[in-house]
């Protein structure tokens, strides 16, 4: 008897502990009919008397820094007209709060939006279109980066406006190259793999030197567009396992195990005050104009240059755009206000370009870039040419799973000799397929 | 007669009284959620918009998921391994500092300090003391002419490093527990056995052992329990890399439900865990069967 009560007891606080992961929106559910007006001091009406500012919450998962860069932005605003006062509010875990939110009343006005998610949300009627809005003030989409655009519409419509962009470029070390006899950064694969090889510097079975940063196997889809290749047909199914996917393989093969410039595992937990290419110990890798500043800051002796990703061997360029936009949620009671703050912030060049020197980040709006600011800065100049070819990541709601669960895994395991290049591929590609089809949109 | 039953009413009342809020709050936190979660495993409930019936769909398809019987296998390994090595460690630590010693309180506090750090903040250091080139553990072994590994960068050593630092981590607080049951032990039973000729090993066989069952059980329980649902050291030390060998259920149930919204499919998930989790503690129960009821 006693036994059958603890077994009972066991079987409680095993489901109870997982429960915990599958509940805490469960009680949410019924749509968001009771909206309550939690999300502020805001229940003036729309025509309310002159003096009483509309307050709009505005979420992201930025601290620290940005969220310093954010109220800079946020104070600029609330000076520049007094109808709307907007307020910043840090959330750790947004994703799971808007989630919350969306179903339980108290959203957001506006939401930091990470731009892939587009695809999986906006069928869920969470995220507020935006069309009507931008026609009303004739705000052209062709100003922004078409890329980033397309990241954030579905099914033709637009649900955002993006904040910023960014794309990988090549970082390399001026005096590691010069050391090792190489003039120029290089410009395509080969170059690559030899100005790779002569950087590289072994002592024994220690790397001293990597002479290129093959750190990242999530970083295929971008060798794959280099190679002329794309990650996804046009009906959502895998696209790599051809001789385009080959080729990368090979390459990175050729890189790790004959010419060895890299070694599994030599960035791994290097933080940012120790990273591998700001101490001198990594004379090539791909990287994000996000860590500009920290090598700025962090590599005082290190001279480094910028250039775009180096060409395939058909002269294929290829790079991944990535970044934030700003949408309303479908649960915000004011919408209009919110709209003006993104449009303000995001669609005006002046702010953009506030933006821009603010936070360091490349802004979505074009216009603003054509400034001395951008211009004439060595550092910045690659990054631009770079956002002119780079590509976004399908958008598909289940890409993410099938780089995380079924490329990425195969690509490690090929990169540490357990597996052929085909055998990768050809795996990759039937796991990825399914994971595809499993996690399309449930309408 | 009759002033006793009122008396026992009484009591009875009361103690209701008392246990009502627990009771509340665990309906509330945990029944509640448990079902509804049950619920939803049979739905394609997406948190926002959606919460049809989809009958057994999200078992069907779980049932041809390789990744997520990968992922239990990663985590079976992960059990078999960790589990006896936790009790064992812990005992001996436990065992050493029993006696009652100079200094012996120091020593204590120092094997229980690795309990109180954050997981993630642990793991990040961890992270860094395992660096193929400039980490402290292959530098030791560079001494003694060993190349080491990439540990957490290795499929062969990945999950070995997970164990490593988890380990680390957990030992202190069994050992507590262990403590708290060995000076439970009476004194009397050692005495005894010394006069009948008994040798330390012996007492630790026939005295020591069966008396601390029920505090083996426990840790024994609650390790499996905490090692089925591994998830944030094994996060921050590979990302469920390389090779998903050492993604967990636990990872791919938070992947499914919140950055994809098949909350459904997720709570099937779950259920099968929680299953997995109550064989696991049987197999247990069984192995630490004693003449005497243990809880």
């Amino acid at each position: 008897m006693k036994k059958w009560i603890s077994l009972a007891a066991i079987a409680g606080i095993s489901t109870a502990v997982l429960a915990g992961c599958g509940s805490s929106a469960n009680d949410n559910a019924s749509p968001s009919s009771s909206a309550s007006s939690s999300a502020g001091a805001s229940t003036a009406p729309a025509d309310k008397p002159a003096g009483k500012a509309t307050e709009l919450i505005f979420w992201g998962d930025w601290s620290g820094e940005g969220q310093k860069q954010f109220e800079t932005m946020i104070d600029a605003f609330n000076k520049s007209q007094d109808r709307i006062k907007v307020k910043y509010v840090a959330q750790q875990d947004l994703i799971t709060k808007f989630l919350t939110a969306a179903t339980s009343g108290g959203s957001p006005d506006v939401l930091l939006w990470d731009r892939w998610r587009t695809p999986l949300y906006a069928p869920k009627n969470v995220l507020h279109p935006i069309d009507e809005l931008l026609a009303k003030d004739s705000i052209s989409k062709d100003d922004f980066y078409g890329e980033a655009i397309k990241e954030l519409s579905y099914k033709d419509q637009l649900y955002g406006l993006p904040l910023t962009v960014d794309a990988r470029a090549l970082f390399y070390n001026k005096k590691l190259l010069a050391d090792a006899g190489v003039a120029n950064p290089p410009t395509n694969w080969q170059e690559l793999e030899e100005a790779a090889i002569k950087t590289t510097k072994w002592d024994g079975n220690k790397l001293q030197v990597a002479g290129f940063s093959l750190g990242d196997a999530g970083l295929f889809n971008m060798y794959l567009q280099q190679a002329g290749g794309t990650m996804l047909t046009d009906d959502g199914k895998t696209n790599f396992n051809n001789e385009k996917g080959k080729a990368v393989l090979d390459f990175w093969g050729r890189l790790l195990n004959q010419d060895k410039v890299y070694k599994i595992g030599f960035e791994q937990g290097l933080g940012e005050s120790t990273d591998a290419f700001a101490t001198g110990k990594l004379a090539m890798t791909y990287n994000g104009p996000w860590m500009l500043t920290t090598y700025k800051k962090y590599g005082k002796d290190l001279d480094f240059g910028v250039v775009p990703p180096p060409a395939g061997p058909n002269g294929d360029k290829g790079s991944v755009m990535g970044g934030f936009g700003l949408v309303i949620p479908e649960g915000s009671k004011h919408q209009d206000e919110a709209w003006e703050f993104i449009k303000w912030w995001t669609a005006n060049k002046d702010n953009a370009l506030l933006w821009a020197k603010t936070s360091l980040n490349i802004p979505g709006f074009k216009p603003a870039l054509d400034d001395a600011f951008f211009k004439d800065d060595p550092f910045w100049q690659p990054f631009l040419d770079t956002l002119e070819i780079a590509k976004i990541r399908p958008g598909h709601p289940g890409y993410s799973v099938l780089e995380g669960d079924a490329l990425i895994p195969n690509v490690q395991l090929f990169q540490q000799g357990k597996q052929s290049a085909e055998d990768t591929l050809k795996k990759a590609q039937q796991q990825g397929d399914k994971l595809l089809q499993d996690n399309a949109v449930a309408e | 007669m009759a002033s006793i039953s009122k008396l026992n009413r009484h009591q009875a009342r009361t103690a209701y009284v008392f246990i009502t809020p627990t009771i509340l709050l665990f309906v509330i936190f945990t029944i509640i959620p448990v079902v509804m979660a049950f619920y939803f495993s049979f739905t394609n409930y997406d948190v926002v918009k959606n919460r049809d019936w989809v009958n057994f769909d999200n078992y069907k398809r779980l049932f041809h998921d390789d990744l997520y019987w990968t992922t239990f296998k990663n985590v079976a390994y992960y059990t078999v391994i960790f589990v006896p090595l936790n009790i064992l460690l812990s005992l001996g630590v436990a065992m050493l500092l029993n006696f009652k010693r100079f200094g012996v309180r120091l020593f204590r506090t120092m094997n229980y300090l690795p309990t109180l750090t954050s997981a993630v903040a642990a793991a990040t250091v961890w992270v860094w003391l395992l660096h193929p080139e400039y980490g402290l553990v292959n530098t030791l072994l560079g001494y003694i002419g060993i190349t080491g590994p990439a540990w957490l960068a290795q499929t062969e050593t990945a999950m070995l490093s997970i164990i490593l630092v988890t380990l680390w981590q957990s030992i202190g607080s069994n050992m507590i527990i262990y403590l708290a049951g060995l000076q439970g032990v009476p004194d009397y039973l050692y005495e005894s056995a010394k006069l009948d000729g008994a040798n330390a090993l012996q007492r630790f066989r026939y005295i020591t052992w069966p008396q601390l069952r029920p505090t083996t059980f426990l840790v024994s329980t609650m390790s499996i329990i905490g090692a089925l649902q591994l998830f944030d050291q094994a996060f921050v030390l590979t990302q469920g890399g390389p090779g998903n060998v050492t993604k967990t259920p636990v990872y791919l149930i938070y992947q499914q439900g919140f950055n994809q919204l098949q909350m459904g499919y997720a709570s099937a998930q779950a259920f099968i865990l929680a299953l997995a989790i109550l064989i696991f503690s049987l197999i247990n129960m069984r192995i630490n069967k004693s003449e005497e009821s243990i809880v």
